[in-house]
C-alpha cells in the first residue's frame, strides 16, 4: 500500500469534528494546565512553602524550649531544612524556563527526564540519606540530655544495642518503602514512559542491522 | 507593529494578544483536533487533551520567534503535549485491540466504504508506537519529511527509513479483515 493510498483514505476523513467556538477558546486560557512541568512546579512550590512554614513553626517551638536534647534536634533539623528551599528556588527557575516550544520531540523528552530523574534523585537522597541522620542526630541528643557515661553504659546491654538495630532497621524500612511508593505515584510511572520514547527514538540512529535482529 | 501575516502563515513575536491567539487557534484546530483523536480514544479524554495544547500553545505564543512555520510550531508543541508533557488522567477504558476494533467497526457499519476504510486505517494506526503515530499523521497531512525531522528531532534519511517500515506496518495490519 503506497503512502499517496493512505493519504487518500486519510484525506476522506469523516470523523465528526464540530469547531470549537471563540467563547470556548477564551474559556480554555483561563483553564488550570496539567502538564506534567505544570505539575512538577506546583509539588515543587507546594513543598517549598511546607518547608518554610514548617521551619517557622520550628524555629518557635524551638525557641519555646528550655536547654536539651529536643531544643538542640530541632535546631539541628531546622539547619538542615535551610538547604530545601534554595534546591526548590533552583529548580523552580529551570522549570519556568522550560518551553515545549523551543525544541523538537526527543530534545524535549531528554529535558524532561532530566529534570524529572533530579527532581526524583533529590527524594531519594533526601529520604535515604537525612532520615538515617535524624535518627543518629536523635540518639547523639539522647546521650547529651542523659549524660554520656550512662548512655554508654546502656550501649553495652546487648538488649538496648538490639532494640536501637530494631527501631533503626525498622524506620529505615519504612522510609524507604515510602519514598518508593511515594514517587512511582508521583512521577515514576511517567518516567518510565518517557524513557522508552526516548529510547525508541534513540534506537533510529543506530545501524539498520541493529534493527532487524 | 507586529501583526500575523495569514498569507504567509508566519508569526512575529507578538506579546500575548489573546484575540489574535483565538484567531489563530480557530484557524488551524483541525489540526490540533487531529493530534486529539490520534492519541486519545475517548470523546472525553480527547476534550482534555485539546485544552492542554491550547495551553502550552498560549503559553509558547510570546516567545514563538517567527522564525519556523507556524503549524511546524504548533505540530511540535501540540505532539510535545500529547507525547510527553501530559499526564493522563485514570479512565475506565477498556483497551481494545485490533480484532475488538475491527469488530466493532464491522458492527456499526453503516454502509459507507469510505467511512469504513479510514476506520481501518485509524484502527491500525493506533496500534503503532507514539512515535510513529505522530509521523505517519504529519506525513498524512502531507508535512514535508524535513518539517518531520526538525518537529521529531531525527535525520530526514531516518524519516524515510521509518515511514517505509511503518507503511509495510499499517498494509499488513489494514490487509487483515477478519469481518468478511
Amino acid at each position: 500500500m503506497e503512502l499517496d493510498e493512505l493519504k487518500n483514505i486519510w484525506q476522506k476523513n469523516p470523523s465528526g469534528f464540530v469547531p470549537k467556538g471563540e467563547d470556548e477558546l477564551a474559556r480554555m486560557l483561563k483553564g488550570s494546565s496539567r502538564s506534567i512541568v505544570d505539575k512538577l512546579k506546583r509539588s515543587v512550590w507546594f513543598e517549598l512553602l511546607f518547608t518554610v512554614v514548617s521551619g517557622i513553626v520550628l524555629l518557635l517551638y524551638a525557641f519555646s524550649l528550655p536547654n536539651g536534647a529536643l531544643k538542640w534536634t530541632s535546631v539541628s533539623i531546622l539547619i538542615l531544612f535551610v538547604a530545601y528551599p534554595v534546591y526548590y528556588i533552583k529548580k523552580l527557575v529551570l522549570l519556568h524556563r522550560f518551553n515545549p516550544g523551543d525544541d523538537h520531540l526527543k530534545a524535549n523528552l531528554e529535558k524532561l527526564i532530566d529534570n524529572l530523574s533530579s527532581y526524583l534523585n533529590f527524594y531519594i537522597r533526601s529520604y535515604t540519606l537525612l532520615y538515617p541522620v535524624y535518627f543518629v542526630l536523635a540518639l547523639i541528643f539522647l546521650a547529651m540530655e542523659r549524660g554520656s557515661e550512662q548512655f554508654f553504659d546502656s550501649l553495652s546491654n546487648p538488649k538496648t544495642v538490639a532494640y536501637l538495630i530494631v527501631l533503626a532497621g525498622i524506620f529505615y524500612a519504612a522510609s524507604k518503602l515510602f519514598t518508593t511508593w511515594y514517587l512511582k505515584k508521583l512521577y515514576g510511572n511517567h518516567l518510565e514512559k518517557l524513557k522508552t520514547v526516548l529510547s525508541e527514538l534513540v534506537s533510529f540512529d543506530k545501524p539498520e542491522e541493529l534493527h532487524l535482529s | 507593529m507586529h501583526t500575523f501575516d495569514p498569507l504567509t502563515k508566519h508569526h512575529p513575536a507578538v506579546i500575548g494578544d489573546e484575540q489574535k491567539f483565538i484567531n489563530l487557534i480557530n484557524d488551524h484546530q483541525g489540526l490540533i483536533h487531529k493530534i486529539c483523536f490520534m492519541y486519545e480514544q475517548d470523546a472525553d479524554a480527547r476534550n482534555d487533551l485539546f485544552q492542554e495544547i491550547v495551553l502550552q500553545l498560549w503559553k509558547s505564543f510570546p516567545t514563538f520567534r517567527g522564525d519556523a512555520k507556524i503549524t511546524t510550531w504548533m505540530y511540535r508543541i501540540a505532539l510535545n503535549t500529547a507525547i510527553s508533557g501530559y499526564r493522563k488522567q485514570k479512565r475506565h477504558i477498556k483497551t481494545e485491540n485490533l480484532q475488538d476494533l475491527h469488530f466493532n467497526i464491522s458492527e456499526n457499519y453503516s454502509g459507507d466504504e469510505k467511512e469504513e476504510d479510514f476506520q481501518r486505517l485509524r484502527a491500525a494506526i493506533m496500534h503503532l508506537s507514539e512515535i510513529e503515530r505522530a509521523m505517519i499523521m504529519m506525513a498524512l497531512e502531507e508535512v514535508p519529511y524535513e518539517e518531520i525531522a526538525e518537529t521529531i528531532g531525527i535525520t530526514q534519511n531516518n524519516v524515510r527509513v521509518r515511514m517505509n517500515r511503518i507503511r509495510e506496518k499499517l498494509r499488513k495490519m489494514m490487509s487483515h479483515e477478519p469481518w468478511n
